[in-house]
C-alpha cells in the first residue's frame, strides 16, 4: 500500500498488542465458532480476544456444573432404595461454601483485569503517523438511513467508503427530532448509539479491502430492519480518487448520491420503484420532478411522513431531483 | 391474626360468584396463576407468529407494523402479565400456608391487587384494537420513539403498566406485612421456608423500584401530551427536540428493569429451593448461605442497571463500575447453584415431574448465567448488545430459569391446590418436549446474534442467518406442543386425576400439614415450628414415638 495525496497516509497495519497471541493458541473449533465474527479492525480484535478469554472460564464452569449435575443424577438416583428413605442429612459445610464463594471472585477478577488490559486497544483510536491527519467521518442515524459526511463535504448514504489501514474516527449522532439508532459493523468493532442531541465517538482501522456490512441495532421504528449499513474498504488511492470524484459530482448536482438518496431514504418506505410500501405509491407524482415541492416534502415531511431530509443541503436536493428526472420510478 | 368475616350473603356462595368476590388467599392465588397462564398462552402465540415470520429471510407473513406490535406486547406480557403475577399467585397461595397462618394480612387489598392485574392485562390485550394498533416501540419503550409513536397504543400501554404497578406494589406491601408479622409460633427468620424468603425480598425490591418505573412512565405520558381539563400539557423531559434527555429515561427504566428480572427470578429460585430437597430427601444445603445470597442479589440488583446501556456512550469509569457490580452479582448466584448441586449430593433422588423440571432449571439457568458474564464485560457488550445473543441469554434465564421453575411448582403444588395429582406420564412428555424444543429454539440464537443479527427486526436479508432462524422456529413450535400437553393434562386431571393424600411427596414445610385442598381457614392447629423443616421434625417424632411403643 502506498500513500497518495496529502489528506491521508497508510500506516502499516499492526495487530493490537495483547499479552497472549490468540491466533497461536489452539482453540477447539466449537469454541472459535462461539465468538464474534472474524475481526477486521484492531478494536474488533480486542473485543474478540476478551471474548475468548472469558470463554475459557465460561466453558470450564459449564463443564464443571453440568458434569456434576449429571454425575449426581446418575450416582444418587434412588434405584432400589425406598421412595422416602432419607439421603445424607448434611445441612452445609462452611469451608466448602466459602470455597465456592471465593473462587468465582478470583475468576471474575481475572476477567475484569483482562478486560481492562484490552480496553485501551478497543476504545482508543490509534495515533496517526506524525504529520498526518486521521480521517474523520460524521455518521448521522436517521429514520431509516445512515448519512455520512466526509471532511471535504462529500455526503454518502448507507454505504460508507473508507481507506484500508487508516484510522477512521466516527462522530455518531442523530438529529434532534429523530430517534435513537445504533451504529454497528460487527467486523469493524462494537456498536455505539446514535442519540438525538448527543455525539458519540467510535473508530475503526480496517485491515483489508472488502465490504463489511451491519445494520442499525436499536429499534427505531417500522423500517428498522431495513436500516442497513456497509463499509466498503478501498485502497488509499482508490479512496482518494472516489472522494474527489464525489466532490466533483456533488458540485455538478448529479451522480451517485442521488441514487443513494432514492434507495436509502425514499425507497425503503415507498418501494424500490415507488410502487408503495408502508408509505403510499409515489411513482408518477409530479412532486418528484418539482424542485420546490420535492425540497419541501423532503425537508419538512407531511402527515405521518417524517422530515427525512431536514437539514439537507441544496446540493442534496439537487442530486435527488437530477436522479429522479433521469430515472423516473416505474411504479412496478 | 385476621378477624374472620361475618357470614357472607347467600349469592356470594355461588360457584362463579364465589370466585368473583373472594378474598381468600388460596382462591386469589389460583386466580392469579390461571389468569397468568392465559396471558402466557396469548404471549406464546404472539411468539409463534413472530417465529413464523422469521423462519425465512425476506418473508412477508406479517408486516413491520404488526411485527413491532407483537414484539412489544409479547415482551410486556411475559414480564408484567406472566412472570410477576404467576409468582405472585404462587406466593398468594403458599405464603400464608407456609408460615402457618389463615390468610394474608390484608385480604381485600389482595383481591384489589388481583383485579387491577386483570384490568391492566385486559387493557393491554385490547390495545391491539386501538387507533393505530398496540404499542410498537418494544417493552422498553425508549423515547423519542415512544414519544413520537402515533395513535393511542402507546398511551394504553402506559396506562396498563400504571395499573399493573399499583397492583404489584399493593401485593408487595401485603406480602411484606404478612411475612413479617404473621408467622406461626416458633418460626423465626431462620426457620422460614426459602420460598417465603424469596417472596420477602421480591416484596422489598418491588417497593424500591416499581415507583421509579411509575414515575418514568408518567413523565413519558406527559411528554406524549395529555389533556387535563382545559389544559393541554406537553412536557419534554425525555424529548431531545425540546432540550430533554432520552438517556435519562433509560436510566430510570433500567433502574426498575434490571431488578425486575430478579423480582421474577428470585421466587423461581425459591421454588427450586423447596422442590430439590424434597426429591433428594435431604435438607437444603447451606440454608443461611441461600438466604444471604437472596438478600445480596436483591441489593446488588439495584446497582447494575446501566449494563443495559453500555452502548449509549457513558463515561468509561461508569461503565467499569457497572461491569464490576454486574460481576459481583454473579457471586451470590453461583453460591445458589453450588448449594443446589450440593443438595443433590448423597441424596435419594426420585425423578418425578417437579424434580425433572428443577433439574432442567439447573442445567439451563447455568447457561443463561454464564452468557451473562460476556454481557457484563462492557467492551464485549459493545459487540453483542441488542443482538439475538442477548435474546438467547435472557430466554435462557426467563424460560430455562423461570418457566421451568414455574412448571416445577405447578406439578409440585397441584395436589395441594386441588387434591389431585397432575398426570406424571403426560408431565414427563411435556418436560422432554419443552426441554428439547427450548434448546433447539434458543441455542442457535446465540450464533445468529454473534454473526450480526440484531433483535427486534421483522425480517432479514442475510440468508446465512436462515438456518439458525429455521431451527429456532421449529423449536418454538415443539415448545408449543409441550404447552398443549399441559393444557390436556390439566383438563384430564380435573376430571379423573388421581386423588392423593394431604402430603403425597412427604414434604417438609407447613402447607403439607393441612388437607388438600386446604379449608378456608387453612389450619385447625399448627405444630410449634422447631426448624426450617417442621414436618420432617414431626415425622421423626412420630417414628420415635412408634419405636418406643414397639418393644412393648
Amino acid at each position: 500500500m502506498t500513500s497518495a495525496g496529502s489528506r491521508t497516509r497508510v500506516p502499516r497495519y499492526e495487530p493490537s498488542g495483547t499479552f497472549i497471541e490468540w491466533q497461536s493458541v489452539p482453540f477447539p473449533s466449537f469454541l472459535a465458532q462461539f465468538a464474534p465474527v472474524a475481526p477486521e479492525s484492531p478494536n474488533a480484535e480486542g473485543i474478540r480476544d476478551s471474548w475468548l478469554f472469558v470463554s475459557i472460564f465460561v466453558f470450564a464452569i459449564f463443564v464443571l456444573v453440568e458434569g456434576l449435575l449429571v454425575a449426581f443424577i446418575v450416582k444418587y438416583r434412588r434405584q432400589n432404595r425406598p421412595r422416602f428413605e432419607d439421603g445424607a442429612q448434611a445441612h452445609g459445610a462452611t469451608k466448602l461454601e466459602l470455597a465456592w464463594t471465593a473462587s468465582p471472585v478470583v475468576v471474575l477478577f481475572l476477567i475484569a483485569a483482562f478486560v481492562f488490559i484490552e480496553l485501551p486497544g478497543v476504545k482508543d483510536i490509534p495515533e496517526a503517523a506524525a504529520g498526518e491527519e486521521q480521517l474523520e467521518i460524521k455518521v448521522t442515524g436517521r429514520q431509516y438511513y445512515w448519512q455520512y459526511e466526509y471532511p471535504n463535504g462529500v455526503i454518502a448514504i448507507d454505504q460508507m467508503r473508507a481507506p484500508a489501514g487508516v484510522p477512521v474516527s466516527l462522530e455518531v449522532t442523530a438529529p434532534d427530532a429523530d430517534v435513537i439508532h445504533s451504529w454497528w459493523i460487527p467486523a469493524l468493532g462494537g456498536k455505539i448509539d446514535a442519540i438525538p442531541g448527543v455525539t458519540n465517538e467510535t473508530w475503526f482501522q480496517a485491515k483489508n479491502e472488502g465490504t463489511y456490512s451491519g445494520q442499525c441495532a436499536e429499534l427505531c421504528g417500522l423500517e428498522h430492519a431495513r436500516m442497513l449499513a456497509s463499509v466498503e474498504v478501498l485502497s488509499s488511492d482508490e479512496f482518494d480518487a472516489w472522494l474527489d470524484e464525489r466532490r466533483a459530482e456533488q458540485d455538478a448536482g448529479s451522480g451517485e448520491l442521488g441514487q443513494e438518496e432514492w434507495e436509502g431514504v425514499c425507497a425503503k418506505c415507498h418501494g424500490p420503484s415507488g410502487e408503495g410500501g408502508i408509505a403510499p405509491r409515489i411513482a408518477g407524482s409530479p412532486t418528484l420532478t418539482d424542485r420546490d415541492a420535492l425540497a419541501s416534502i423532503v425537508r419538512s415531511g407531511r402527515g405521518t411522513m417524517p422530515a427525512v431530509g431536514s437539514g439537507w443541503t441544496d446540493e442534496q436536493i439537487a442530486v435527488l431531483l437530477d436522479y429522479l428526472t433521469e430515472n423516473p420510478p416505474s411504479g412496478s | 391474626m385476621v378477624a374472620r368475616a361475618e357470614t357472607p350473603p347467600a349469592w356470594q356462595n355461588g360457584k362463579f360468584a364465589g370466585w368473583l368476590v373472594t378474598t381468600d388467599h388460596k382462591r386469589i392465588g389460583i386466580l392469579y396463576i390461571a389468569t397468568s397462564l392465559v396471558f402466557f398462552v396469548l404471549a406464546g402465540l404472539m411468539a409463534l407468529v413472530m417465529r413464523l415470520q422469521l423462519a425465512q429471510a425476506n418473508a412477508d407473513i406479517i408486516g413491520a407494523d404488526r411485527y413491532n406490535e407483537l414484539v412489544t406486547i409479547h415482551g410486556t406480557t411475559m414480564i408484567f402479565l406472566v412472570g410477576v403475577p404467576i409468582l405472585a399467585g404462587f406466593a398468594n397461595f403458599l405464603v400464608p400456608l407456609m408460615i402457618g397462618t389463615s390468610d394474608m394480612a390484608f385480604p381485600r387489598l389482595n383481591a384489589l391487587s388481583y383485579w387491577f392485574f386483570v384490568f391492566g392485562g385486559t387493557m393491554l390485550m385490547l390495545s391491539f384494537f386501538a387507533d393505530g394498533g398496540a404499542a410498537d416501540t418494544g417493552w422498553t419503550a425508549y423515547p423519542p420513539l415512544s414519544i413520537q409513536a402515533p395513535g393511542s397504543g402507546q398511551d394504553l400501554w402506559i396506562l396498563s403498566l400504571h395499573l399493573l404497578t399499583v397492583s404489584t406494589v399493593a401485593g408487595a406491601v401485603n406480602f411484606i406485612v404478612t411475612i413479617t408479622n404473621m408467622r406461626t409460633r416458633g418460626m423465626s427468620w431462620t426457620r422460614m421456608p426459602l420460598f417465603v424468603w424469596s417472596i420477602l425480598i421480591y416484596g422489598w425490591l418491588i417497593m424500591a423500584v416499581m415507583p421509579v418505573l411509575a414515575a418514568a412512565l408518567t413523565i413519558l405520558l406527559l411528554d406524549r401530551g395529555v389533556s387535563i381539563g382545559p389544559w393541554d400539557v406537553q412536557t419534554s423531559f425525555f424529548n431531545p427536540a425540546d432540550g430533554g434527555s432520552s438517556v435519562l429515561y433509560q436510566h430510570a427504566f433500567w433502574f426498575f428493569g434490571h431488578p425486575e428480572v430478579y423480582i421474577i427470578v428470585l421466587p423461581a429460585f425459591g421454588i427450586i429451593s423447596e422442590v430439590l430437597p424434597v426429591f433428594a430427601r435431604k435438607p437444603i444445603f447451606g440454608y443461611k448461605a441461600i438466604v444471604a445470597s437472596t438478600v445480596a442479589i436483591g441489593f446488588f440488583s439495584m446497582l447494575v442497571w446501566a449494563h443495559h446501556m453500555f452502548t449509549v456512550g457513558l463515561p468509561i469509569s461508569l461503565q467499569a463500575f457497572f461491569m464490576i457490580a454486574s460481576m459481583v452479582i454473579a457471586v451470590p448466584t453461583g453460591v445458589k447453584v453450588f448449594n443446589w448441586l450440593a443438595t443433590l449430593w448423597r441424596g435419594n433422588l426420585s425423578f418425578d415431574t417437579p424434580m425433572l423440571y428443577s433439574l432442567g432449571f439447573l442445567s439451563l439457568f447455568v447457561i443463561g448465567g454464564l452468557t451473562g458474564i460476556y454481557l457484563a464485560a462492557f467492551p464485549i457488550d459493545w459487540q453483542v448488545h441488542d443482538t439475538y445473543f442477548v435474546v438467547a441469554h435472557f430466554h435462557y434465564t426467563l424460560i430455562g430459569g423461570v418457566v421451568f421453575a414455574i412448571f416445577a411448582g405447578l406439578f409440585y403444588w397441584w395436589p395441594k391446590m386441588f387434591g389431585r395429582m397432575l398426570n406424571e406420564k403426560l408431565g414427563k412428555w411435556q418436560f422432554w418436549l419443552l426441554f428439547i424444543g427450548f434448546n433447539v429454539a434458543f441455542m442457535p440464537q446465540h450464533f445468529a446474534g454473534l454473526e450480526g443479527m440484531p433483535r427486534r427486526i421483522y425480517t432479514y436479508a442475510d440468508e446465512s442467518w436462515e438456518g439458525y432462524n429455521l431451527a429456532s422456529t421449529i423449536g418454538s413450535y415443539v415448545m408449543g406442543i409441550a404447552i398443549i400437553l399441559f393444557a390436556v393434562n390439566v383438563m384430564r386431571t380435573r376430571r379423573s386425576g388421581e386423588r392423593v393424600g394431604n402430603d403425597p411427596w412427604q414434604a417438609d414445610t407447613l402447607e403439607w400439614y393441612t388437607t388438600s385442598p386446604p379449608p378456608l381457614h387453612n389450619f385447625d392447629d399448627v405444630p410449634y415450628v422447631t426448624s426450617a423443616r417442621p414436618l420432617y421434625d414431626l415425622r421423626r417424632r412420630l417414628r420415635v414415638e412408634r419405636g418406643e411403643r414397639e418393644p412393648a
